[in-house]
């Protein structure tokens, strides 16, 4: 039982973090029709921008070292702004283009934010401590003992999730994103800024990317150049399984592929363990050919891909 | 000259292939003549790429699909040939788990990176199997899956690749005229492939499925041809790339050499094979000047470029091509025979596609 | 209220439209019928901005308007049922009909005209939190006027009303749509194939082939319908074996 709880909340919040960042990813997907490659150099670039700018393998805290609240509204700011120049540096250029060409325009926006960022702050991982009282225990109950940051995760997480939805349902902007990312040409011809709408996911794309940043670095204290990529590449995953174009199937995905993870790493033997990721990747293209629609939604399939 | 001899039809007809490799083969030979050491490695790199982008041409640009995935088939190529090629005593060093044929035993490189292509396309023929039913950006997410999957797998894999670490002591045996030769073999069967059945059958479905599929043509099998026959090519770009770099890691064959290499072909133009030529030669070239920026030289005013650039100067340029010019430098067209307009139907179509 | 002069669209190199011009005064009902691949929807889709002209102009209320985005001439009262509806299926018939009133800012007449659209068509009403996807075709097509009425508009355009409705429901729309110009005033530009069922309804007819206007006339002075044919088909009807290939 107290082996179980464990393994739910260590799969928890590895899926959070997962069901953010396929949020993110989901998010342009549906308005966009965009899978934006560069959605893993958002995420580094918000970790990044916590330390000052230098080649040196220290890391000084810049932004980092401010109380939490200007601090998380300094690293959401960065991150929307740059998710921001993106839409119009690059995105809304290519807004008429096949999905494929997107494809490959933000797989080079992604490539340039990850060089810019080497070149800046140098290629080699450097050490942050950023909130790291947060690591201490928690015991929850006889024998389980869970970092008070996992719980953090997974709450936020939570939070972020239900703030959307009521955004999505509830707010007139919000049902008007919905409507253009359904037929973003009929939204138009009723009236519904298409521009504002665009910029507006995408705004809040990046804010889901920096609330990644953040927890990661709290959780590893590490940052490095390539940290966003495995994450976007999971969130894939989930936005795949889960049915592209679908949030509600990002968040289910994220969260699905996060225990499917832990549960392989808890559960396979050692001498295969090590392949995990290789079986998660499998699951893609299984889920791709048997049903491309997601697994979770059955209806309501809003793209095809 | 007749205008319309036997010859000159000949002429005319191979244009695209003649003058591409006349161009390449121009390219090396200059450079070779200056004999620097440094530059004739890059030019060595540029044409191992040149096969790659080649490759890459005939699966994209003839069926439209994206693939994110075909620097795995580099990667299955280089190891399968190093496993041949290494000396007896590194391998059981560095690739214990070889079986025990392989450890006793080493090949000259040519028949090794044959098997080594052989061995691409074979995993291509099965992957392809499941990866050509899908379309559109499912394809290019599969594909991307495909990727990820062998790249997962070499790098815990480490009794026969030895994992996060490099095999080491492969003979260098790839000179920029060994490039040479397997660049102007690759752009002949990317030529000969494109004017074969096969690949007409698989543009027509490019232009339209439906259509394609009424007349005849099943488009799962003749994806799953180019795929293999590309999967092929790149195999033996990765076993030339072992035995240019002596050594092989795993992450050498990941997400920037894709990118890289599919920059190269949107950036030339990626419906046509002048465009993957044209796209591989210019990128080749900005990329060593922006390395020799880097490196810092002095022109009148000493200049040297912060590190990466390159990197960051080869994404710009391809979001600027994608954005100002989407059908690449050659417009997505051959080049073709400049003299006297052409007129016959094979030509009109190629020029629309 | 809208003028059409000398419309020529193109997709790519694909003629579409060439030097098409009608006009439509206040509170008419205008109808445009022409055979698959006439250039109407062309039309409709040029008058609501989705397409730009490659040459001519839509002057509406005295402006040219050839130029603005979609949503720009919406604001300007202008509103869209386009072919095969497309209602948002994801949303509910409530959502609908609030993206309907995008750019609305008066909560409470919104409010109030959603309740008249549901008196009027009291099935959306009944089933206001389902999923729009679930409706039937004549019921979409419901919600399509409606989400159309959300914004109060001046001229309404609508691509195919009849397309793939059993006839009785085809006569209820209509029925709708004539109500709707008695109670509100409301100018309606229609797009059919079928030109019985569109003359009964209209006051104005304008028959559209091959991307030129074949006929434009009161459709009170083209009842009997030869005149229409001609211009329909390009043959009149007693000679149709001869042209026909």
């Amino acid at each position: 039982m107290a082996f179980a709880l464990q393994v739910l909340i260590d799969g928890l919040s590895l899926g959070s973090f997962y069901a953010l960042a396929a949020l993110g990813i989901g998010l342009l997907f549906g308005v966009l029709k965009l899978i934006n490659f560069a959605h893993g150099a958002f995420i580094t670039f918000g970790a990044y921008a916590l330390i000052l700018p230098s080649a040196a393998t220290e890391a000084t805290l810049g932004i980092g070292a401010l109380p939490a609240i200007p601090l998380v509204i300094l690293i959401v700011g960065v991150v929307v702004a740059l998710a921001l120049l993106s839409e119009f540096a690059v995105f809304r250029p290519l807004r008429d283009s096949s999905p494929a060409t997107l494809m490959v325009g933000s797989f080079a926006l992604g490539f340039v934010i990850q060089n810019l960022i080497i070149m800046i702050y140098g290629g080699r991982p450097k050490a942050v401590g950023l909130w790291s009282d947060l690591s201490a225990g928690v015991t929850l109950m006889e024998g389980v003992s869970v970092p008070k940051l996992q719980l953090i995760i997974i709450g936020v997480t939570i939070s972020l999730m239900l703030a959307l939805v009521f955004f999505l349902k509830k707010t007139r902007w919000g049902i008007h994103m919905r409507a253009a990312a359904e037929d973003f040409r009929m939204a138009r011809m009723l009236g519904v800024k298409a521009d504002l709408v665009i910029m507006l996911a995408v705004a809040i794309s990046g804010m889901l990317a920096a609330a990644v940043s953040l927890l990661y670095v709290v959780q590893t204290g590490i940052l490095d150049f390539r940290m966003g990529v495995p994450m976007m590449l999971f969130a894939f995953i989930a936005t795949v399984v889960g049915g592209m174009g679908s949030l509600v199937g990002a968040v289910a995905g994220g969260f699905a592929v996060g225990m499917l993870s832990i549960l392989l790493q808890t559960f396979l033997p050692s001498d295969i363990r090590a392949y995990r990721d290789v079986f998660v990747f499998l699951v893609v293209i299984v889920v791709l050919l048997m049903r491309p629609q997601g697994l979770f939604l059955s209806s309501a399939v809003r793209e095809r891909v | 000259m007749e205008p319309n001899s036997p010859f000159q039809r000949t002429l005319r007809e191979f244009w695209p292939l003649l003058i591409l490799s006349a161009l390449v083969t121009a390219v090396v030979v200059i450079i070779q003549a200056f004999g620097d050491p440094i530059v004739s490695r890059s030019l060595t790199e540029a044409l191992i790429r040149l096969v790659v982008v080649v490759a890459l041409f005939i699966f994209i640009g003839n069926s439209g699909l994206m693939s994110f995935g075909h620097i795995a088939f580099m990667m299955i190529g280089a190891y399968a040939t190093a496993w041949q090629t290494m000396p007896v005593m590194t391998k059981g060093i560095f690739a214990p788990g070889l079986p025990e044929y392989l450890l006793q035993n080493s090949h000259h490189w040519i028949p090794a990176t044959l098997i080594g292509g052989v061995a691409a396309s074979v995993v291509a023929l099965v992957a392809g199997l499941a990866l050509m039913r899908l379309s559109g950006i499912a394809a290019s997410i599969g594909t991307f899956a495909f990727l990820m999957v062998f790249y997962s797998f070499y790098l815990q894999w480490s009794t026969w690749t030895a994992g996060q670490s490099s095999l080491v002591g492969l003979p260098m045996t790839t000179t920029p005229w060994v490039g040479l030769v397997f660049s102007l073999v690759a752009i002949a069967v990317a030529f000969f492939y494109a004017r074969s059945r096969f690949g007409l059958a698989l543009r027509a479905s490019r232009e339209d499925a439906v259509a394609a599929q009424a007349s005849g043509v099943n488009v799962q099998v003749q994806r799953l041809i180019a795929f293999v026959v590309s999967a092929f090519l790149c195999g033996l770009a990765g076993g030339l790339y072992g035995h240019f770099l002596g050594l092989l890691t795993v992450d050498t064959f990941y997400l920037p050499l894709t990118f890289i290499t599919i920059a190269m072909l949107v950036v030339g133009g990626m419906n046509s094979l002048s465009g993957a030529v044209v796209g591989t030669l210019f990128v080749s070239f900005a990329i060593e000047i922006l390395r020799v920026l880097e490196r810092g030289v002095t022109v009148g005013v000493p200049v040297k470029l912060p590190a990466n650039s390159a990197e960051v100067g080869l994404g710009i340029i391809l979001l600027l091509v994608l954005i100002f010019r989407r059908t690449g430098i050659t417009r997505n067209q051959e080049i073709y025979w400049p003299w006297k307009p052409v007129v016959s139907v094979s030509s009109v179509t190629r020029r629309q596609s | 209220m809208l003028e059409v002069r000398d419309l020529h669209v193109q997709y790519g190199r694909l003629v579409a439209l060439r030097g098409v011009s009608f006009s439509i005064a206040e509170g008419e009902i205008a109808c445009i019928v022409g055979p698959n691949g006439a250039g109407k929807s062309t039309t409709l889709l040029t008058v609501s901005g989705v397409l730009k002209p490659t040459r001519g102009e839509v002057i509406y209320d005295g402006k040219p308007i050839s130029g603005l985005s979609p949503e720009a001439i919406a604001g300007l009262g202008v509103t869209q049922v386009p072919e095969g509806r497309h209602i948002f299926t994801g949303l509910t018939i409530e959502e609908n009909l609030r993206v309907g009133a995008a750019l609305r800012r008066d909560r409470d007449e919104t409010r109030k005209d959603m309740e008249r659209i549901y008196e009027t068509f009291p099935i959306l009403g009944q089933r206001k939190t389902q999923a729009a996807g679930k409706l039937s075709g004549g019921e979409q097509q419901m919600l399509a006027i409606g989400r159309a009425l959300m914004s109060r508009p001046k001229l309404m355009t609508i691509d195919e009303p009849s397309l793939g409705l059993a006839p009785k429901i085809v006569d209820r729309v209509y029925e709708v749509l004539t109500e709707l110009r008695a109670s509100r005033g409301l100018t309606l530009l229609i797009v059919e194939q079928s030109s019985e069922r569109a003359l009964k309804a209209a006051d104005r007819l304008h028959v559209l082939r091959n991307g030129e206007m074949q006929l434009s006339g009161r459709a009170a002075d083209l009842k009997d319908g030869a005149e229409v044919h001609k211009a329909y088909f390009g043959f009149t009807k007693e000679h149709s074996g001869e042209v026909m290939i």
